[in-house]
C-alpha cells in the first residue's frame, strides 16, 4: 500500500484517472438517490431544455428527461456489464490459457487454432450478430457475450504468461516432488502471474465499456427504459442540431470513463510490471 | 596528477529508491596511470559496477553524484550529454558482463563493428571494415571475414566476449573498463581471454580498470589492487603488496574463502565472512564492514579511517591483526570429519550406458553413454565446462527427464523414467538442489510454505505442531532462525535462500541428493559457507550427494570421487586424489592449468583450449575432445573412441595416450 502510494506520488496523471473511477463509482452507488428527477421521468414541459433549465444540469432529451439522471442512472449498467465481464472473461482465460500452456502439445494446438477462429471474427460483430438474433438483451446476456467475444485475448495473455513462469525452476522443483498439475498451475504459478494478468484484466475493463456503449449505439444494448449511454447518444443524435447537450454529454461520459480506466490501467503495468 | 589518466576524487552516489536513499558508492578516491592496470574486487552490491557506469555517465535516473572523475584533466562530471559522446567508446571503452545481451542479435558483428568506427571516427564503410577485420585479428579470432558475416548467435559465448571486446578497441581507446567480462563463461575460455587481455595491453598502450569478484582473476591482469565493501573502498594497492600483505579483514577474508590451490574438506574448513551485505542509508558513516567482522574491537569506531601501510598501500583497517599471530592468515578451523568411511559394497545409485537426445527433429545429444556408480555416504563430484552434459545426468537422476537409452538403478530398483511415474518414496529419497535458489524458490510462498509442502505430500506427518517443530530444526541445521518462517524469498539474500533450498531439500530426509552447481550463483564468502553447510550435513545426515558444478577446485574440495566430463562423455573417473594427480587426462589437466590462482608467485602456465565443444547435434565419432586436445596421439583419435584405461581400481580415463604399464 505504501509503495502503491509512493509511486502514485511519481504518477500524477494516475490520480487524475482514479479521481474519475472513484468519480463514476460513487455515481453509480448512491447518484440516482440524489437526483431530483428520474430516469423516466417525463416532464413534457421542458423538451430539449437547455442545461442549467429548470433544475436540469444538463438539460433534457426530446421527451424531456433530464439527461443527468440518465446518465447517472445508466453508469450502473455499464459498470456492472463492464466489471463483470472483466472479471468472466479473465477467470475463463486464466484456466483455459493455463490449461492450453500448461499440458502444450495438441491440446495447446487444439486451443490456439480455437481461439484464432475466435479472434477471426471481431468482437464487436459477433456480439451483434449474438445479440441481434438472441433479442431482448438484459445485463446476463450482455455480460456473456462480451466475455466470450474477449476471451480469446485474455488466454492469450494467460498461456504466455504461464509459458515464461513455466521453465522458471521452481516449477521443475514441485514438479519432482510429486505435485498435482492443479496444484502447480493454480498454487505455484498463478500468484507469480498476477501483475501481467490484473494489467489485462484492467485493459479489458475499459474495453467493455467501449463495447457496450457500441452496442447500445447499435441498437443491440441494453433494452429501453433501462437508459444506456450508447443507447442515449443514438437516440438523441435527430436532435443533435438542436439539442447538441443531448449528445454530447453521454459521450463525454463514455469517453471520461474509458479514458480514466485506460489512464490506470497503464499506471497499473507501470507498478506492477515495469518497476518491479 | 598530471601522470594520470584517470583521477576519482571523493567520489559518492546515492540512489532514491522508495526505502529511502541509499549510498552505492561513498567517498572513492583513486587515480589511474598511463598504461596501468587497476583492479577492483568486491562482493555483488559492493557498487563496484555503479562506480565503473558512473565514469560512463550509464547510471539510472535516480542517481545524484557528487565528487571529481578526471580523465586527462577534465572533470566528466561537467560534461553535458552530448560532450559525453565524444568520450563514450571512443576514447573511453567498456565491455560488459554478459557479451550476449551487448550484441544485437539481429545484426551481423561486422555491422555492428563497423557501426563503433563509422559513427566515432566518421570513417567511410570500407575503411571502417578494414578496421573491423583488424580489431578482430588482434583478439586472435580466426577467419574473421568470415564471422563478421555471422550473427551474434552463431557464435559461442567465448568468443562473443572477444567481439565485443574487439569492439572496444575499436577505435583505439587509451581507458578500457571490462566490467565482469569472464564471469559468464567458462574457465578455459576464461583463461584464453585473459590471456588475449594481456597481449592487448602490450600492443596497445591502453589503460585498464577490470572489476571482479574473483581474486584470482585480478591476479592475472591488475597490477593494482582496489577493494571495495559496501560503496566504500577498504584498501586499495600494488597487487603484491595485497596479496603478500592483506590488512583489512575484508580482503583476508576475500583471499581465504575461496577453495583453493588443492584446500580439500578432510583438512580445511572454509573461511566465512558471517552475515551478509547490507546496504547503507546515504547518512549512516562508520566502518561498513564492522557488522561482519570477526576482529572487532572497541577501537573501532573511534578510529575509523584510511591509514598508510607503505608508501602506495592504503587499508581502511589495520588495528584488527595488531595481536594476531603472523601466520594467522593460513589459520582456518578444524572441519568436520567423517566417522564412518564409505560403505564400498554396494551402490546407492548406478547409471548404466545413460543416455540423453533431446529434440525429434533437430537431434541434440546431450549425454552419451554415462556409467557410473555412487557410493553411499559418499559425495561423486561432476566437472566440466558448460554443455558437457552434466546438469542433463544430474535432471535425470532427480527424475527432470527421462533418459532416451540406458537405465538409472537406484538402491537397486530401476528408475530410468520421469518423476511423474516415480514412487513417492523414490521422490522422497532423491531431492534436487537447483543452481539459482532465486527461482527454484516460488516468489510467492513463505519460508515455512516451501519447507513444510514436501513434507506434507511425501511424508506421513499429519500433526502439524510436529510438523512446524521439525521445520524450525531443519532451519537450525542450515544456520536460519525462526524470524524466517514468514520471509518470503525476495526478502532473502542469494545465500539464506540457498539455505532456504537446502533445507527443503532436508527436511524429508532424503539418502541422494543432486546438487546442481549449488554455488555457482553466489558470491565467494557466501559460496565457502554453503559449501562448509554442505559438507556439515552430508556427514549428519548421511545421505550421498552428487555435487555437479563447473568448478575444479569446488568439486576437489567437496568430493570424495570425481568425475570429469567433456561432451556428454566420461573422460575420466576417479577417487579424488586419483584425478587431482597424474597421471591426468589431458582434459582435467587443461582444466586445472585454467584455474585463476591466488598466489601471485604461483602462477601456471595455462593450456589454451583453442576451438570449441564439438558440435551436439551431431553424433560423436571418435575422442569428443580430439579437436582441442593439446596431446593428440594422432588420427586416430578422430577417428575411435578411445579405451577405457584403468590406472587402478577406481581410477581409470578414456584416452588412446599409452602410458608405461606398471
Amino acid at each position: 500500500m505504501k509503495y502503491f502510494l509512493y509511486q502514485l506520488k511519481k504518477h500524477p496523471l494516475a490520480i487524475f484517472g482514479i479521481a474519475i473511477i472513484i468519480f463514476w463509482l460513487l455515481a453509480a452507488l448512491f447518484g440516482p438517490s440524489l437526483m431530483q428527477f428520474t430516469h423516466t421521468q417525463i416532464d413534457s414541459d421542458f423538451q430539449m431544455a437547455r442545461p442549467g433549465e429548470e433544475g436540469h444540469l444538463l438539460g433534457t432529451d426530446s421527451l424531456g428527461r433530464d439527461i443527468l439522471s440518465r446518465i447517472i442512472y445508466g453508469s450502473r449498467s455499464i459498470l456492472t456489464v463492464a466489471l463483470l465481464t472483466s472479471i468472466l472473461s479473465t477467470i475463463v482465460g486464466i484456466i483455459l490459457g493455463f490449461m492450453a500452456g500448461y499440458f502444450g502439445g495438441k491440446i495447446d494446438a487444439v486451443f490456439l487454432r480455437g481461439m484464432d477462429i475466435l479472434m477471426a471474427i471481431p468482437p464487436l460483430v459477433l456480439s451483434m450478430v449474438v445479440l441481434g438474433i438472441l433479442g431482448n438483451s438484459t445485463i446476463l446476456s450482455l455480460t456473456l457475450i462480451v466475455s466470450i467475444a474477449f476471451i480469446p485475448a485474455t488466454a492469450r495473455v494467460s498461456r504466455g504468461v504461464l509459458l515464461t513462469e513455466k521453465s522458471q525452476e521452481y516449477v521443475s522443483a514441485a514438479r519432482i516432488r510429486g505435485e498435482h498439475h492443479l496444484y502447480i498451475m493454480f498454487v505455484e504459478i498463478l500468484p507469480n502471474t498476477t501483475g501481467p494478468i490484473i494489467v489485462e484484466a484492467t485493459a479489458r475493463f475499459a474495453y467493455s465499456i467501449m463495447m457496450v456503449a457500441s452496442l447500445g449505439f447499435l441498437g443491440v444494448g441494453l433494452q429501453p427504459p433501462t437508459p444506456d449511454w450508447g443507447m442515449m447518444v443514438i437516440e438523441n443524435k435527430p436532435i443533435i442540431t438542436q439539442a447538441p447537450w443531448a449528445v454530447l454529454f453521454p459521450a463525454l461520459a463514455i469517453a471520461s470513463l474509458v479514458i480514466a480506466i485506460s489512464i490506470f490501467s497503464d499506471f497499473v503495468s507501470k507498478v506492477l510490471i515495469h518497476e518491479q | 596528477m598530471n601522470n594520470n589518466i584517470l583521477n576519482i576524487e571523493n567520489l559518492h552516489i546515492n540512489f532514491d529508491t522508495f526505502d529511502g536513499e541509499f549510498s552505492a558508492v561513498n567517498d572513492v578516491s583513486f587515480s589511474l596511470g598511463y598504461d596501468e592496470s587497476i583492479g577492483i574486487i568486491g562482493e555483488s552490491g559492493c557498487g563496484k559496477s555503479t562506480l565503473a557506469f558512473s565514469i560512463m555517465r550509464y547510471l539510472a535516473k535516480n542517481a545524484s553524484v557528487r565528487g571529481i572523475i578526471n580523465y586527462k584533466g577534465e572533470n566528466l562530471l561537467d560534461k553535458t550529454e552530448r560532450e559525453m559522446e565524444a568520450y563514450r567508446g571512443n576514447r573511453i571503452a567498456m565491455v560488459f558482463q554478459n557479451p550476449e545481451s551487448s550484441l544485437n542479435p539481429s545484426l551481423t558483428i561486422g555491422f555492428q563493428l563497423d557501426e563503433v568506427a563509422i559513427h566515432h571516427q566518421k570513417l567511410s564503410k570500407a575503411k571502417a571494415r578494414e578496421a573491423t577485420l583488424e580489431a578482430l585479428e588482434m583478439m586472435n579470432i580466426g577467419d574473421p571475414k568470415g564471422t563478421a558475416r555471422r550473427y551474434p548467435h552463431q557464435i559461442s559465448g567465448g568468443i562473443q566476449q572477444r567481439i565485443c571486446i574487439a569492439m572496444a578497441i575499436l577505435c583505439r581507446p587509451d581507458l578500457m573498463i571490462l566490467d565482469e567480462p569472464t564471469t559468464a563463461l567458462d574457465v578455459t575460455t576464461e583463461a584464453v581471454i585473459l590471456d588475449s587481455i594481456k597481449d592487448l595491453r602490450n600492443k596497445l598502450k591502453m589503460s585498464l580498470i577490470y572489476i571482479s569478484h574473483d581474486m584470482g582473476v585480478i591476479n592475472k591482469v591488475a597490477e593494482h589492487v582496489v577493494v571495495m565493501y559496501n560503496g566504500e573502498i577498504v584498501e586499495k594497492g600494488p597487487k603484491h603488496e595485497i596479496f603478500d600483505h592483506p590488512t583489512h579483514p575484508y580482503t583476508r577474508a576475500l583471499i581465504n574463502c575461496m577453495p583453493r590451490g588443492g584446500v580439500v574438506k578432510e583438512n580445511t574448513k572454509l573461511n566465512t565472512i558471517k552475515g551478509y551485505v547490507r546496504r547503507r542509508g546515504s547518512s549512516e558513516k562508520g566502518c561498513p564492514f564492522v557488522e561482519r567482522c570477526d576482529k572487532r574491537n572497541d577501537t573501532c569506531e573511534s578510529l575509523y579511517g584510511m591509514r598508510p601501510i607503505s608508501e602506495n598501500h592504503i587499508a581502511a583497517c589495520d588495528r584488527a591483526y595488531a595481536t594476531d599471530v603472523p601466520d594467522l592468515i593460513k589459520k582456518k578451523t578444524t572441519p568436520t570429519l567423517r566417522t564412518t568411511p564409505i560403505n564400498n559394497n554396494n551402490d546407492l545409485l548406478q547409471l548404466e550406458n545413460l543416455h540423453k537426445v533431446y529434440g525429434s527433429r533437430r537431434k541434440i545429444y546431450a549425454v552419451n553413454g554415462i556409467d557410473v556408480e555412487v557410493k553411499p555416504r559418499s559425495v561423486l563430484g561432476i566437472v566440466g565446462e558448460s554443455g558437457c552434459g552434466k546438469s542433463t545426468t544430474g535432471h535425470m537422476v532427480a527424475g527432470l527427464y527421462k533418459p532416451t537409452k540406458g537405465r538409472i538403478v537406484f538402491d537397486g530398483g530401476d528408475i530410468s523414467i520421469a518423476w511423474n511415474r516415480r514412487s513417492p518414496e523414490t521422490l522422497k529419497d532423491i531431492q534436487l538442489i537447483f543452481q539459482n535458489p532465486g527461482r527454484s524458490l516460488n516468489p510467492s510462498h513463505t519460508v515455512e510454505q516451501i519447507i513444510a509442502r514436501p513434507m506434507k505430500l511425501l511424508v506421513d506427518m499429519p500433526d502439524k505442531e510436529a510438523r512446524k517443530k521439525h521445520i524450525l530444526q531443519i532451519l537450525t541445521k542450515v544456520d536460519l532462525g525462526k524470524e524466517y518462517l514468514e520471509k518470503k524469498p525476495r526478502q532473502l539474500s542469494g545465500g539464506e535462500q540457498q539455505r532456504v533450498a537446502i533445507a527443503r531439500a532436508l527436511s524429508i530426509s532424503p539418502r541422494l541428493i543432486v546438487c546442481d552447481e549449488p554455488t555457482s550463483a553466489l558470491d565467494v564468502s557466501v559460496q565457502a559457507s554453503v559449501l562448509n553447510l554442505l559438507n556439515d550435513l552430508q556427514l549428519d545426515t548421511e545421505a550421498a550427494y552428487l555435487f555437479i558444478s563447473h568448478d575444479l577446485n569446488v568439486v576437489n574440495y567437496i568430493s570424495d570421487y570425481i568425475m570429469v566430463m567433456y561432451a556428454g562423455k566420461i573422460c575420466e573417473y576417479g577417487k579424488r586424489d586419483e584425478v587431482m594427480q597424474p597421471p591426468f587426462h589431458p582434459y582435467t589437466e587443461a582444466l586445472l592449468s585454467a584455474m585463476p590462482e591466488v598466489d601471485p608467485k604461483k602462477q601456471r602456465e595455462v593450456i589454451e583450449l583453442e576451438g570449441h565443444l564439438p558440435d551436439p547435434s551431431k553424433k560423436p565419432k571418435g575422442c569428443p575432445f580430439a579437436g582441442r586436445c593439446h596431446k593428440q596421439v594422432g588420427e586416430i583419435c578422430e577417428r575411435e573412441y578411445p579405451p577405457m584405461v584403468r590406472h587402478s581400481e577406481t581410477h581409470y580415463q578414456f584416452c588412446h595416450i599409452k602410458y608405461p604399464s606398471e
